[in-house]
């Protein structure tokens, strides 16, 4: 990277930070609290209007009945945060409902699980997001024809601070959400107080409904689950267990406890004073319902601008709260196979940055498509959260029945009536949601489980392939090495490609050209090795003749196959300046089981005094791997035919704990090479690889390095986005490396 | 301009630079030690950095393992012989250590079984 797009990274996104810095800090209950309750307590700030909503279509007099259905889904709120509390003793190492499904239920609950909590991240964070951008609007309503533009805004900001992730967060959030409970309790008690001589008028009071349906048991249902969106977001606690004080389960369901306590007063309080106000709200309204009985109780004035301003804030806090989950969540899935595993890396900020993207770009794409309605997005809301919340419960019932701790019936059964209870919910939501915008998450669910279990499949397929019982190479003799050089001119890099050629004692090395012209020049600079010259001058004739002679050779025999190259510069341009060279060697490591080794030479770099068929006097070979598997066997021995002054297989190590695991697979499989486990600390392959290559100060005359690369070959086309592109980096920022050569070796699986 | 020459160049430093510049004052934080880049063949020295590189090799009899630490000046070859475990030797993980420093593969200073002392890694931020 240059200097200045350098620069630019760092002011937007801060300094690059080692994996070292990865810290993990426990929070106290105060500032645990507001991290993991933002999502809930926020969604206070919809949830009365969304009952109401409802009740308007039955017209004005129904509107009161808002009380006893808030009362009803506070009563569904402490059975849940009751039987939550039991999950939370029961996995004290976080009790994810995936983990929690997964590990009890079994596969497909924990896929059901995984792709439900994902959909369900997106919609949090374009829910809430459109929701505080409803705030502000009510605040400033000239704002209301950018809707979606602002939304899309504060979209960006918050994937922004996200990006550069932040150890101060919990403190960032402690002050919005204290914030907004104190100024929500101060509008209860004003409200309350001002109540005694006859209550103040919403704006809206009085306003005429048309009725446009009868007071039905499936209305009342209705507007029941639209007041369950109080329950979102009361999980959180339960996944962030093992980030609280010791002790740490006792501590999480004491902040659940409170978090219960919280959500039912200011819910019922809102919904009370409502009623009281008598607001009256449609899908017309500019205002929402809080900003209406905020405007009634304290008449205008600064605290209605708090109270919106708060509401605002804790709202994109919620949404912050699924830019923690969701990529924790997609790396959880990457690590047990069930999403492409580049969602495990952590960038530059030591987040895990492609989740954070995928999900912006998510919720970006259902705000622009729902046109930041939020009454219309609300809709797709709730079904994962049931589905997650009834999985999660009966997964700890089935725990406990097998633990039998003490005390275990006790759990088994909050835990079971909560399940049961979240359940029915579950059903009536789907029932009264699915024409509205429910059907959608109930298509997509499927769809999703589908995809992850295909990624699922694959890598198990993949790691079968691999596993390192089905053949020990090493104890059969490596075969024989076999080379051509593809010559288009008889230049500098040619040379350097004989003398390669030549230090590996190879018996078998020829050439090929498409020029008869370059015969006399090659009789000069290598006599020893026969050049022939292509009759049909195409690339296909040539993948023929390779592949012809590949097939005429013994099965473990390698066919090298030597493309030198001189560059005019070090731009990547020089990369697409070959177009028809590289989709050859493409094609050749792809479909063929040949070897492509690259003998790449700057021009700048050349010494005419040298670059005479000279062979090197020192060859190093660099087994770049991740794992070890069949595919890195084969390397090694590719790299033995090589015959170097010696070999060494290099890891970058990622993970502390993985690269332990590394060594001991390393001494089982008995390689008689020594593994090196080298530090990125910035994550930067690319960047590592070149650091570690330049400590042998290769010159390409007298001293080579030879990067082995094992590559897998997948058989479809679209698998090859579960592998990563690291190869294919790594080969990129070598090739403009004086004396470095660069050889994929192809494992087909 | 040189104004913005300049910001461009300090923001635009590689991290690696500012990691080496770090560890650099780190190891000089630390009493008595030599840095890499000063000690001398054959004196007995007690030298500071953080794991960079580890490496085991099957082949040497009973085995050895190596760590390669980097003070922000030079690296060192620590090396243990006749075991291919050490508990806690990890990359990042700061090493302090006190032997005779000699000449290891490839002419790379190396320390054959030292006494050492290890430290949570020394990262800032």
């Amino acid at each position: 990277m240059g200097k200045a797009p350098a620069a630019l990274k760092r002011v937007m996104l801060g300094r690059p930070m080692s994996s070292g810095e990865l810290g993990h800090t426990l929070l106290p209950k105060g500032i645990a609290l507001p991290v993991f309750a933002s999502d809930a307590l926020s969604s206070m700030a919809y949830a009365t209007q969304e009952i109401l909503l409802v009740l308007a279509l039955v017209g004005v007099s129904a509107l009161s009945l808002v009380v006893p259905i808030a009362l009803a889904v506070a009563a569904l709120l402490a059975i849940v945060i009751v039987s939550y509390r039991q999950i939370v003793r029961a996995y004290p190492g976080g009790g994810g409902a995936y983990v929690v499904a997964y590990e009890n239920l079994g596969f497909t609950a924990g896929l059901a699980v995984g792709a439900a909590l994902l959909l369900d991240y997106i919609l949090t964070v374009s829910v809430s997001i459109t929701a505080g951008g409803d705030a502000i609007v009510s605040a400033v309503p000239s704002l209301a024809e950018h809707k979606v533009a602002l939304t899309l805004g504060l979209i960006a900001l918050v994937t922004f601070a996200n990006l550069r992730g932040s150890k101060e967060s919990g403190r960032i959030f402690a002050v919005p959400t204290y914030g907004f409970v104190v100024a929500i309790y101060i509008l209860i008690v004003t409200g309350l107080v001002k109540c005694v001589g006859g209550c103040p008028q919403a704006e809206s009071a009085g306003e005429h409904l048309e009725a446009e349906s009868m007071l039905t048991a499936f209305i009342l249902l209705k507007a029941f689950a639209a007041g369950t969106t109080a329950l979102t977001g009361v999980e959180a606690i339960a996944e962030g267990v093992p980030v609280f004080r010791f002790p740490q389960s006792k501590n999480a369901a004491a902040t659940l406890g409170i978090l219960g306590v919280l959500s039912i007063s200011m819910f019922i309080g809102v919904s009370w004073l409502t009623d009281q106000t008598n607001v009256v709200y449609t899908e017309e309204a500019t205002r929402t319902v809080v900003a209406q009985v905020a405007n009634a109780v304290f008449g205008g004035g600064p605290m209605f601008y708090v109270i919106q301003v708060l509401t605002a804030l804790i709202l994109i806090l919620a949404a912050n709260t699924a830019y923690t989950g969701f990529p924790v969540l997609a790396s959880i899935l990457a690590k047990d196979k069930m999403m492409p595993r580049q969602f495990r890396s952590r960038g530059d900020r030591l987040v895990f940055s492609n989740g954070i993207v995928i999900l912006a770009v998510a919720a970006s794409i259902l705000v622009v498509v729902f046109d930041a309605d939020l009454n219309k997005l609300i809709q797709l809301y709730l079904v994962g959260v049931f589905l997650s919340f009834t999985l999660a419960q009966a997964g700890t019932v089935m725990r406990w029945r097998r633990t039998r701790e003490p005390g275990w019936q006790r759990s088994a059964l909050i835990n079971a009536f909560g399940g049961s209870v979240t359940g029915i919910v579950l059903v009536v939501v789907i029932l009264t949601k699915f024409e509205t915008g429910a059907w959608i998450i109930i298509v997509a669910t499927p769809v999703v489980m589908y995809l992850m279990r295909a990624v699922y499949t694959h890598y198990t397929y993949v790691g079968d392939q691999l596993a390192l019982p089905e053949r020990k190479p090493l104890d059969r003799r490596p075969g024989n090495a076999h080379f051509v050089i593809l010559v288009g001119r008889v230049d500098a890099a040619a040379a350097r490609a004989v003398g390669y050629a030549r230090s590996t004692r190879s018996v078998d090395v020829s050439a090929l050209t498409f020029d008869a012209a370059n015969h006399g020049s090659w009789r000069r600079l290598a006599p020893d090795i026969p050049l022939e010259t292509l009759t049909v001058k195409t690339h296909d004739a040539l993948l023929a003749r390779l592949r012809e002679r590949r097939a005429s050779l013994p099965q473990n025999d390698f066919l090298t196959v030597i493309t030198p190259e001189v560059l005019k510069g070090k731009g990547l341009l020089e990369i697409i300046r070959h177009p028809g060279l590289h989709r050859l060697k493409a094609k050749l490591v792809k479909e063929s089981d040949i070897q492509v080794l690259d003998i790449p030479l700057v021009a700048t770099d050349i010494d005419p005094a040298v670059d005479q068929a000279h062979e090197p006097a020192r060859h190093h070979v660099v087994v770049f791997i991740s794992a070890v598997h069949n595919a890195v066997l084969e390397a090694i021995e590719y790299a033995e035919t090589l015959r170097p002054t010696d070999i060494r297989a290099v890891s970058f190590g990622l993970d502390p704990d993985e690269t332990e695991q590394l060594g001991d697979r390393w001494l089982e499989a008995r390689v008689p090479h020594p593994l090196e486990i080298e530090e990125s600390p910035y994550r930067d392959l690319g960047e590592s690889a070149v650091r570690y290559i330049k400590r042998f100060a290769p010159d390409g005359v007298n001293r080579v390095v030879t990067v082995v690369i094992p590559e897998f070959i997948v058989r479809k086309r679209r698998h090859q986005v579960l592998h990563g592109q690291t190869a294919l980096i790594v080969k990129r920022r070598m090739l403009f490396e004086s004396g470095v050569v660069v050889v994929s070796v192809p494992y087909h699986l | 301009m040189t104004f913005l020459n300049e910001l461009v160049e300090k923001l635009g430093r590689p991290a690696q630079d500012v990691r080496a510049e770090h560890l650099h004052e780190w190891a000089a934080s630390i009493p008595g030690t030599v840095r890499i880049q000063d000690a001398q063949r054959r004196c007995r020295c007690k030298i500071a950095g953080v794991i960079q590189n580890i490496r085991i090799d099957p082949r040497e009899g009973s085995g050895s393992i190596e760590a390669t630490i980097f003070d922000g000046t030079g690296l060192l070859i620590v090396k243990w012989l006749g075991r291919q475990k050490l508990s806690g030797i990890r990359l990042g993980a700061g090493l302090i250590l006190e032997g005779t420093v000699g000449e290891g593969r490839a002419k790379h200073l190396q320390v054959l079984n030292p006494e050492y002392q290890l430290l949570p890694a020394p990262e800032h931020g």
